[in-house]
């Protein structure tokens, strides 16, 4: 007759995991002026709103995480962000096994609680990958109207350089509509 | 009583009265299934048989054919060209040198050829049963294919795209090879490695493609329209690349021969949804899966769109073709093609590209018929 016996499997995690989302799009700026002169106009107004000028991009890195980059060049914005966190995860678990599978049975469980302590991390790093997500998504909308209003500014000041190089520029007028009328001397 | 009477009614009839009826072929009932396959795929929407029911049923096939059952399937397969020209081929249509006609008119007479692969194919067909589960499934492997072998096999995915055997057939190496498949079908092969498409615009291709042109434009629109019901970003990623690839390969295919008009389908399959304001984009995403995959997919549903958009590059190169050069008929005939785009139409393209590549995009508003 086998003695039963009590084995008992303790295993804890300590990791550090990195998750990142970020999404890529196009800005509508019109080739009114030479790209390089276009992507001046378009940094220096980025500048007004806290952008940093490194070559060929223009950066900001705001509070919630989200890093913006603007490559004046391909004028094309991304938007991403990324989150650091260190996981701990512990489980302790029992069983009753016959003496004479004590070692297999062990084996077994050990495997079982690693497994499960591998799911454990995953689901949190998926969760802590959600989180992220749903934050630079809800930045989106506000970000669009921003650089909306930027590239808009950028090419009103093209138009009026563009105009300047036509003849002598009477007039700049900008309605509630956003429309822009240029009054220009020949 | 009523026998004597029938004996009473019967004459005689001298010999010379007597017609000699040829006896009909026989051939062994496993033939029968392969040649019953091979009709009702070349028939194709006009045939009688209940085409699940052929591909859920199963025989084992013998090494060999009688040539009772090759010359029956020799004929069989002669009536491909009888099924091209009744799935499009008898339109009067301009061709791209500028004569006018039905395709038989606008063509000299081509060998379509066919293969030892076909048959192959055939046998895979009637010995598979596409019932069972697919991973149970025995796959047919890869194959140098010629015209008459991809029209087959463009033929069977045709016959069954209400079926589920469709995706199992699509799946199959032996269908990658065949560049007219892809050309139908892309959204169905995705994964696979998609061959090169200069067997479509030479020899008999252009008359293939002509023939199935308006199949063609259908089928891409109708792609075009189920995007707005799919929620799987990865399927779309998967879907866009094959749609993109395809598109990019054939049009690289037909700018090298100089037979751009074989692209026409662009222009058929993209018009009407300019015309009904449909914008492929898919509507309710995944909103768990991560935002760059979300954009990935998004971006990649523009694939029939940048084609066009590709198209109006052609377009502009035309304009500048003048009547002194050797190739202004043609020009002029893509000209014509593309009028209904137009300037407009391509803005709106673009416009729908950008949305599409967008920070926060444009979410269809409701689901639209494909008819």
């Amino acid at each position: 007759m086998s003695r039963a016996i009590q084995i008992r499997v303790s295993e804890s995690v300590v990791r550090t995991v990195h998750v990142e989302d970020g999404v890529q799009s196009p800005l509508e700026m019109l080739p009114i002026l030479a790209p390089d002169r276009m992507g001046e106009l378009l940094a220096k107004e980025l500048e007004e709103q806290g952008f940093t000028r490194d070559g060929d991009k223009a950066i900001r890195e705001d509070a919630d995480g989200v890093t913006i980059e603007v490559d004046l060049k391909t004028a094309t914005v991304t938007a991403r962000i990324a989150a650091k966190k260190t996981l701990e995860e512990s489980i302790d678990r029992r069983a009753s096994v016959g003496v004479e599978r004590q070692e297999q049975a062990e084996k077994n469980l050990r495997d079982d609680v690693v497994r499960e302590l591998d799911d454990r991390v995953a689901a949190k790093t998926e969760a802590l990958r959600k989180e992220v997500t749903g934050k630079l998504e809800k930045k989106l909308g506000d970000l669009k109207k921003e650089l909306d209003g930027a590239v808009g500014r950028a090419t009103v000041e093209a138009l009026t350089e563009r105009a300047r190089s036509l003849g002598n520029v009477q007039s700049v007028v900008e309605d509630d509509a956003g429309n822009v009328t240029i009054k220009v001397k020949l | 009583m009523a026998a004597d009477d029938d004996d009473d009614d019967l004459i005689e009839l001298d010999d010379d009265q007597i017609e000699e009826v040829s006896p009909l072929p026989q051939v062994a009932q496993s033939e029968a299934d392969l040649l019953m396959m091979a009709r009702a795929l070349v028939a194709g929407p006009d045939s009688n048989d209940d085409i699940w029911s052929l591909l859920c049923a199963s025989r084992q096939l013998p090494a060999k054919i009688g040539t009772t059952c090759e010359q029956l399937l020799g004929e069989t397969l002669a009536q491909s060209w009888r099924a091209l020209w009744q799935r499009g081929g008898t339109k009067p249509r301009v061709s791209h040198t500028g004569q006018r006609g039905r395709l038989w008119d606008r063509y000299q007479p081509v060998d379509l050829k066919f293969s030892a692969q076909s048959l192959q194919f055939l046998r895979w067909l009637v010995n598979t049963p596409f019932s069972a589960p697919a991973s149970t499934l025995k796959g047919i492997g890869a194959a140098k294919l010629e015209l008459g072998d991809q029209l087959l096999v463009y033929f069977a995915l045709d016959a069954s795209r209400a079926t589920p055997a469709l995706r199992v057939i699509a799946q199959q190496p032996f269908v990658h090879s065949a560049p007219l498949a892809w050309l139908g079908f892309a959204p169905y092969m995705m994964g696979g490695k998609i061959p090169a498409f200069d067997s479509l615009t030479t020899g008999a291709g252009p008359i293939l493609v002509e023939a199935l042109s308006e199949e063609l434009a259908r089928r891409w629109q109708a792609g075009e329209v189920a995007k707005r019901q799919m929620t799987d970003p990865a399927e779309l990623v998967a879907m866009g690349a094959a749609q993109d690839a395809v598109l990019e390969g054939f049009f690289d295919a037909c700018d090298k021969r100089g037979r751009r008009d074989l692209a026409s389908f662009v222009i058929d399959a993209v018009y009407p949804l300019l015309e009904r304001n449909i914008i492929p984009v898919p509507g309710q995403l995944d909103p768990t899966a991560p935002l760059s995959v979300r954009a990935g997919a998004r971006a990649s549903a523009g694939a029939l769109l940048r084609a066009l958009v590709r198209w109006s590059e052609w377009d502009q190169q035309h304009r500048g073709v003048r009547f002194i050069d050797d190739n202004y008929q043609a020009a002029q005939v893509m000209l014509g093609r593309f009028e209904k785009i137009g300037s407009a139409g391509v803005a709106k393209v673009q416009g729908w590209l950008f949305d599409l590549t967008s920070l926060t995009p444009t979410l269809p508003d409701e689901p639209v018929n494909p008819g």
